[in-house]
């Protein structure tokens, strides 16, 4: 079983880099003609949410966790760009192929499967390191659901 | 295993040299030896063992083929030189090394280790009992090193049980693997250990996770937690997708907003134009508090094309913050319809 135990790192950027983030996708969105229309909300409503998982991924650290990575590349297929991300060590997938064969007898992985379908990227972790990142996950979202809160409540009328 | 088979044969047939007795010893531990190496899971047989030790296998047994040729199973292994006598004890003395690592109780041990007493790796079979984690990284870092990477399993480092120690010494970053003290009364087969290992990491993380999500330290048992915390992650999820959908509702009026703010901002940015438009903006009962604030921000502001968003931030937010206490949304609000328009500009 590889890697000691170092201290788990799980701080998150601070309020502002959110805001900061789903702000300038926000304008970004607005810059295109089509958003306005007042049709066609189910788009407007897909694209802001995109805009909010991608700028969240983003704020948390761009490429430097798995699950914003998984994020960023499945925002980047859909719009057909190319992501470059920059190579790490290839033992996570040797570690995921055996566990996989092992475990799915047990109980708890079963409720490991389940989350791995609910965070993003995580049909490629391992249980441990699958629940470092879903803390991580939990963190974020917690953050981006505030400053989206925020925003709501700001500029909806009284 | 066709290895012990072929070893059983060939030792029987007498063949007088040194060699052979040190084949011997290792046949006795080393069919067991060999077996354990392989795991139960990737049970290849015969070929996944070859894995392992790859060079090391087939010199000994090549070693031991050339002596009686007459083996049809070594003749795929293709010819190899035959190594010096001395190569080879070295050989058979690294193969103990791994059997005392990973089997200290069984009498093999001590077989092994004299009949190798003549060899120069003898310091390292002494070192052994000593645990200084120097020499374990050497002894260690050598097999690695001619290895590969695939023994993750096996190379376990498992003290008697006996000792009641409560740690596991793991080494962190040079080495792939973990070595670990068993714990008094366990088993310490190295597979229980690698599970053992790998439970205690999951647990720890869980605890972790146990803090974040609220509602989750009275709960025991793993299997509820995780169930309170799929919860907790799909009730954000969702939380996101309601809030991107209030978003898209209030959009236009953001937009209305944000243009005036833009017209504004292609004139000046310092101005009683800026104050202006900020009247305009749709904030309800913020704007009456907030436009003290509008003010002083603006005469502190830096030129726009020097504007350091991180410095800028830090500002804005700790005033606004000591403002306005109890009410996170303004400070957010405020903060955020400042830095709207300066990036605009910076975009523009």
């Amino acid at each position: 079983m590889a890697s000691a135990d170092k201290p788990i790192n799980t701080d998150v950027p601070e309020k502002d880099v959110f805001a900061l983030h789903f702000l300038q996708s926000l304008s970004n969105l607005r810059r295109q003609n089509t958003f306005n229309s007042p049709e066609k909300t189910n788009d407007r409503v897909k694209k802001i949410k995109k805009a909010a998982y991608v700028s969240m991924a983003r704020a948390a650290g761009g490429t430097s966790r798995l699950w914003s990575r998984a994020l960023l590349r499945r925002a980047a297929k859909e719009t057909n760009k190319v992501v470059r991300f920059s190579r790490r060590k290839k033992r996570v997938t040797w570690l995921r192929r055996r566990s996989n064969r092992r475990d799915p007898v047990e109980e708890e992985e079963k409720e490991a499967e389940r989350l791995r379908n609910l965070v993003p990227g995580g049909g490629a972790m391992e249980t441990s390191k699958l629940i470092e990142e879903t803390a991580y996950y939990i963190k974020c979202l917690s953050m981006q659901v505030k400053v989206m809160q925020c925003l709501v409540d700001g500029l909806s009328p009284k | 295993m066709d290895l012990s088979g072929g070893f059983g044969a060939r030792s029987g047939g007498g063949v007088p040299f040194r060699e052979v007795t040190a084949l011997e010893s290792l046949h006795l531990g080393g069919g067991d030896e060999f077996r354990r190496m392989v795991p139960p899971e990737n049970a290849g047989g015969f070929t996944a063992l070859l894995e392992l030790p790859p060079t090391q296998a087939v010199e000994l047994l090549h070693s031991s083929s050339s002596s009686s040729p007459s083996q049809p199973t070594l003749h795929s292994l293709g010819t190899l030189a035959f190594p010096s006598n001395s190569v080879l004890m070295e050989r058979a003395a690294r193969f103990s090394v791994i059997a005392t690592e990973q089997h200290n109780q069984n009498g093999n041990v001590s077989g092994e280790t004299t009949t190798t007493s003549s060899v120069p790796s003898n310091e390292r079979i002494k070192t052994e009992p000593a645990e200084t984690e120097t020499c374990d990284q050497a002894a260690v870092e050598e097999q690695n090193n001619r290895c590969g990477g695939k023994r993750k399993d096996f190379d376990k480092k498992v003290k008697s049980s006996t000792k009641k120690k409560n740690k596991s010494s793991e080494e962190s970053e040079k080495l792939p693997y973990v070595h670990v003290r068993a714990r008094r009364g366990q088993a310490t087969d190295s597979h229980s250990l690698a599970e053992r290992a790998r439970r205690e990491k999951i647990n720890a993380r869980m605890k972790l996770l146990q803090e974040l999500v609220p509602g989750c330290d009275k709960i025991q048992g793993t299997a509820l937690v995780l169930d309170e915390i799929i919860n907790h992650v799909q009730s954000l999820q969702r939380q996101v997708e309601m809030l991107s959908m209030r978003l898209a509702s209030v959009n236009p009026r953001i937009d209305f907003n944000l243009d005036t703010i833009l017209a504004s901002e292609n004139g000046s940015l310092m101005d009683g134009n800026f104050n202006g438009t900020a009247m305009q903006l749709a904030w309800p009962h913020q704007v009456m508090e907030t436009e003290q604030s509008y003010h002083h921000r603006q005469l502190q502001q830096p030129p726009p094309q020097q504007w350091p968003f991180d410095g800028l931030n830090q500002p804005v937010w700790g005033r606004e913050e000591d403002q306005d206490l109890g009410n996170d949304h303004n400070s957010l609000m405020v903060g955020a319809a400042n830095l709207h328009p300066n990036q605009v500009k910076m975009e523009l």
